[in-house]
């Protein structure tokens, strides 16, 4: 509308940015969000500097209008701050800063960001000597509008500054990337960088135009012509750049301000500003961003060794290794483990020798693998190592199956990096530990001395994700993909087994700890099945706390890791006494899946829920046949006082094995010895496990007192009388003196010794008692653990000839182990009184 | 109003958290907590060698109710949560002055 105007008029300073505001719009609409680059953010400095110079039409001499920053680039996003400085010769100050403002305020006015200064050749200076934004602001320095004598004047200040000490300014721009990568973290490692000022970022391509003024470098050739970036550097840094001005562009036109970081909701938009599409496994969003993490992982990684090349060039060490040409894969991968060994970076020949030497995937051979595994044990220098051979590109032609999570995001609560990342920092840390690093975690330097195999851990670190390739769940695919690589490599057995067994299993102790029971033995029994032996436990533990390590900074919390230590301490305390071991964890699965097999009759529902239920110590002591004979007792709901028996014939001649299902109550056991006792059998042998659901599930040898057949009807009466003792309406003790009166006394001469034992189980405190034989003697010794309340969770009652030996598994109402001396003395003495009292 | 305050074990949060969208509770907040009450901490064993575990891992949830609903969220936290052993855990019961929904600015009942 108000085209016609003249950008100089008398009636003011108005016309210039109002003319600006248009153009920047039509500059907007001429492209797609995605698509306003480089280009688009030098017009819009050009554009800025032509409102600059309308304004400072009638400005009087002995000034000078200075662009700083990103707009002394040319290089303006859409929402950037215009940064201009107003040089003058300190003179006249006051009217100085009247001119200044003649410029400034329209700016303001239009709400365009203006970041101002008003100062001398000196203070400019003097600014840059204190502060390092300052100084890389007025690297940038171009004069837009004034007197160019002036601006000489800074230019060839600022020339000797650079000049007096080069060495010291690269050191500062050093610092100063090294303290941004703390604070912002690093472009590529985040789900939300900052595009700015993340490690990767933008400031680290300023980086090269600042150290480059001090090489005396006008342009990333001249760098790449004095030595210190690569051809292929600079080509990869030219289309990092492009990519990250789009982007950054795109995010202040989708947001309408000034914001750097790219926030996950904005995601998905820019994605399609972009064009992204989504493909199989990557949705739109994700291919975004992990386009941006190739390119800002070659900015990070390219502006790392810039900068050491650099001060090498300024009077540094020189340390970097050299390769000869030409070179093999097998010398490759021996290049880099010298690397990762020294910690020293390989120089730029070298590096195109090794990009070079690689036509496709190369041949494992037997010194690859040796280099390629001293590489991943090598800590610091080895993660130093493997990054440059990820920037390189080497590690995906090495492993092809690497490709297919480098730089793939991850969007979960916990996860902070990208998968390829997250394997690698956990290889870091696993290494870590096993050189006894592991911070406050005593039960990860235990865990580092009870490995033998290292590579298997290592490369169990290196592979556990490796199956996050967004098809579906990533444990079983991370098996296929780690077999397919552990084969490529030719990894013998036992260690890729054992790496094997890492990846199938890296949850397995953090998922069960924190959604399962740990003191249900059913459980920890399970889980030790799954382990087998100490040592890959030790493995897992280690891989189980680099991995949380490596996910962020809260997935390993003291809650965490306490859950998970107490599984583990249980888990390997139930390996160390063999409670389970490799025999037994096939001895058990060998039995879950024969009684499955042998109850394929039965809905398949009640089957799962039956051997989910059973005792792994019954289940491991059972034939199958009993087990299944079993089933229609337990598996079945039971009644209150209910009373289930399964009898028949024993091992020995003239005995009987007997099974009794009843609901688990306090002083069951004493019940049913009381009723077999009453019935005029001997118990030469009693288990009682007991289902985590509360059922009881009690296996007797038995013979009967008195010669002569145990027929059903004197199971119906013992089945009778066990109900009735449920219930109460009989006293077994009143019967029990009676029986006891026709017998005769038990031998004096075989003492009574109780033995109470913590440290054999976990779960259970085992009181071992050895007493003369005598009717009810199981039936006594169950009722005084009833009356000392604690309940009887496994009894093993061995009879030589006239001397008992009984072992009782018990905890006390609340299912604690009974520790504290007195209670300890209290059952000591409460069984010695009850064998002690006369028989009537 | 009222807030109902459990600490449970870990591994019964879903069943809590089940048990509680069963009566309809449509929010609550979740912890992770360590702490100790009467069972104290204990020691684990690990290859021989003895740690001291002081506080044992548990998780908080937090729901807002109405005078009403409290014995039902009390209920349902009791049933859901218990194991019969110990450190099954505490509920707590403790009065709210006021309520806010942040986003609209509503208050009292209507925040809930």
């Amino acid at each position: 509308m108000r085209s016609d105007v003249s950008p100089v008029t008398v009636t003011g300073a108005e016309a210039p940015v109002e003319r600006l505001l248009r153009s920047l719009r039509s500059l907007e609409q001429a492209y797609s969000p995605g698509h306003h680059g480089r280009w688009s953010a030098r017009r819009r400095s050009d554009l800025v500097d032509g409102a600059v110079r309308g304004l400072a039409q009638g400005l009087g001499p002995n000034v000078a209008l200075v662009a700083l920053g990103g707009y002394g680039r040319r290089q303006l996003c859409p929402r950037s701050d215009v940064d201009l400085m107003v040089l003058h010769p300190g003179e006249y100050p006051d009217a100085m800063f009247e001119t200044a403002s003649r410029v400034f305020y329209p700016f303001w006015d239009a709400g365009i960001p203006l970041g101002h200064a008003v100062r001398t050749v000196e203070e400019s200076v003097a600014t840059a000597g204190e502060r390092v934004d300052a100084l890389t602001a007025l690297l940038d320095a171009r004069l837009v509008s004034g007197d160019p004598e002036l601006f000489g004047r800074l230019e060839s200040e600022l020339s000797r500054v650079v000049a007096t000490d080069p060495a010291g300014l690269l050191e500062r721009l050093r610092i100063a990337a090294a303290e941004r990568r703390s604070v912002y973290g690093s472009c590529s490692q985040l789900i939300e960088p900052d595009l700015k000022e993340s490690a990767g970022g933008l400031r680290d391509i300023h980086l090269f135009g600042w150290a480059g003024r001090i090489l005396g470098a006008a342009s990333l050739a001249e760098l790449v012509h004095v030595g210190v970036v690569r051809e292929r550097e600079a080509a990869w840094l030219d289309g990092a750049e492009e990519f990250v001005v789009r982007l950054r562009s795109s995010l202040h036109l989708e947001t309408r301000r000034r914001t750097d970081r790219v926030p996950l909701e904005l995601q998905p938009r820019l994605a399609e500003a972009f064009g992204f599409d989504a493909v199989a496994g990557l949705a739109a969003a994700d291919a975004l961003m992990r386009t941006l993490f190739e390119h800002a992982r070659a900015i990070e990684h390219v502006s790392h060794t810039f900068l050491d090349r650099a001060a090498a060039k300024l009077g540094g060490p020189t340390t970097h290794l050299e390769v000869e040409r030409p070179i093999g894969p097998e010398e490759v991968l021996r290049a880099f483990a010298r690397m990762a060994e020294t910690d020293t970076p390989l120089g730029p020949e070298s590096l195109d020798a090794v990009e070079d030497a690689l036509l496709g995937v190369p041949r494992w051979t037997d010194g690859m693998r040796e280099a390629f595994l001293s590489i991943l044990h090598a800590g610091a220098g080895g993660a130093r190592a493997l990054e440059t051979m990820d920037r390189t590109g080497l590690l995906s032609r090495f492993l092809p199956e690497w490709e297919a999570v480098r730089c793939r995001p991850q969007r979960d609560p916990y996860h902070r990096f990208s998968v390829d990342v997250h394997l690698l920092r956990t290889v870091a840390g696993v290494v870590g530990i096993l050189a006894g690093e592991s911070g406050d975690d005593p039960l990860a330097t235990e865990a580092a001395g009870a490995i033998g195999d290292r590579d298997a851990v290592v490369l169990g670190a290196l592979l556990h994700d490796i199956g996050k390739v967004g098809e579906g769940s990533h444990v079983p695919k991370g098996v296929e993909v780690a077999a397919s690589v552990l084969s490529r490599m030719g990894v013998p057995d036992p260690t890729a087994a054992s790496a094997l067994f890492l990846v199938q299993e890296h949850l397995l102790l953090s998922d069960t700890a924190t959604r399962r029971d740990s003191s249900d033995q059913n459980l920890v029994l399970d889980v030790a099945a799954r382990v087998q032996d100490p040592e890959r436990l030790a493995m897992l533990y280690v891989l189980t706390a680099a991995d949380a390590r490596a996910t962020g900074p809260h997935a390993w919390t003291g809650w965490r890791q306490a859950l998970v230590r107490e599984l583990v301490s249980k888990v390997e305390r139930v390996l160390q006494k063999h409670e389970m071991g490799p025999d037994r964890a096939v001895l058990l699965a060998l039995r879950l899946d024969e009684v499955g097999a042998l109850l394929g009759g039965a809905n398949p529902q009640d089957v799962e829920t039956y051997l989910a239920r059973l005792p792994r110590p019954y289940l491991l002591a059972t034939e199958p046949a009993a087990v299944v004979r079993d089933f229609p007792l337990v598996a079945p709901p039971l009644g209150a006082s209910e009373v289930r028996t399964r009898a028949g014939v024993g091992e020995r001649e003239g005995t009987y094995e007997v099974t009794v299902v009843v609901r688990d109550r306090p002083g069951l056991l004493s019940l049913i010895a009381g009723a077999l006792a009453v019935g005029g059998m001997n118990i030469l042998s009693a288990r009682a496990f007991t289902t985590e659901d509360g059922v009881a599930l009690d296996l007797f040898v038995v013979e009967p007192a008195f010669r002569g057949e145990i027929d059903e009807e004197r199971w119906r009466r013992f089945r009778t009388n066990l109900r009735r003792a449920l219930e109460g309406r009989i006293s077994l003790d009143h019967k029990i003196r009676e029986k006891r009166g026709h017998y005769p006394s038990p031998t004096a001469d075989v003492p009574v010794q109780v033995a109470v034992d913590n440290g054999t189980s976990d779960f259970y405190t085992v009181v071992e008692v050895s007493a003369p034989d005598r009717i009810g003697l199981l039936f006594d010794l169950a009722r005084a653990f009833h009356d000392l309340r604690l309940d009887v969770h496994l009894a093993v009652v061995a009879t030589y000839g006239v001397r008992v030996v009984d072992a009782f598994y018990v905890r006390d109402l609340i299912g604690e182990k009974v520790v504290e001396p007195d209670r300890i003395a209290a059952i000591e003495a409460a069984i010695e009184e009850r064998l002690a009292a006369k028989s009537p | 109003m009222k807030l109902v305050v459990a600490i449970v074990k870990p591994f019964k949060l879903d069943e809590v958290k089940e048990a509680l969208r069963s009566i309809g509770v449509n929010g609550l907040t979740v912890t992770e907590a360590q702490g100790f009450g009467r069972q104290r901490g204990h020691t684990e064993v690990y290859r021989g060698a003895e740690y001291q575990v002081d506080f044992v891992p548990k998780v908080k949830v937090e729901v807002l109710t109405d005078e009403d609903g409290v014995q039902q969220v009390v209920d349902a936290i009791l049933k859901s949560a218990r194991t019969g052993k110990i450190g099954d855990g505490k509920i707590f019961v403790v009065p709210v002055e006021q309520t806010w929904r942040i986003r609209t600015g509503e208050m009292g009942p209507d925040a809930i």
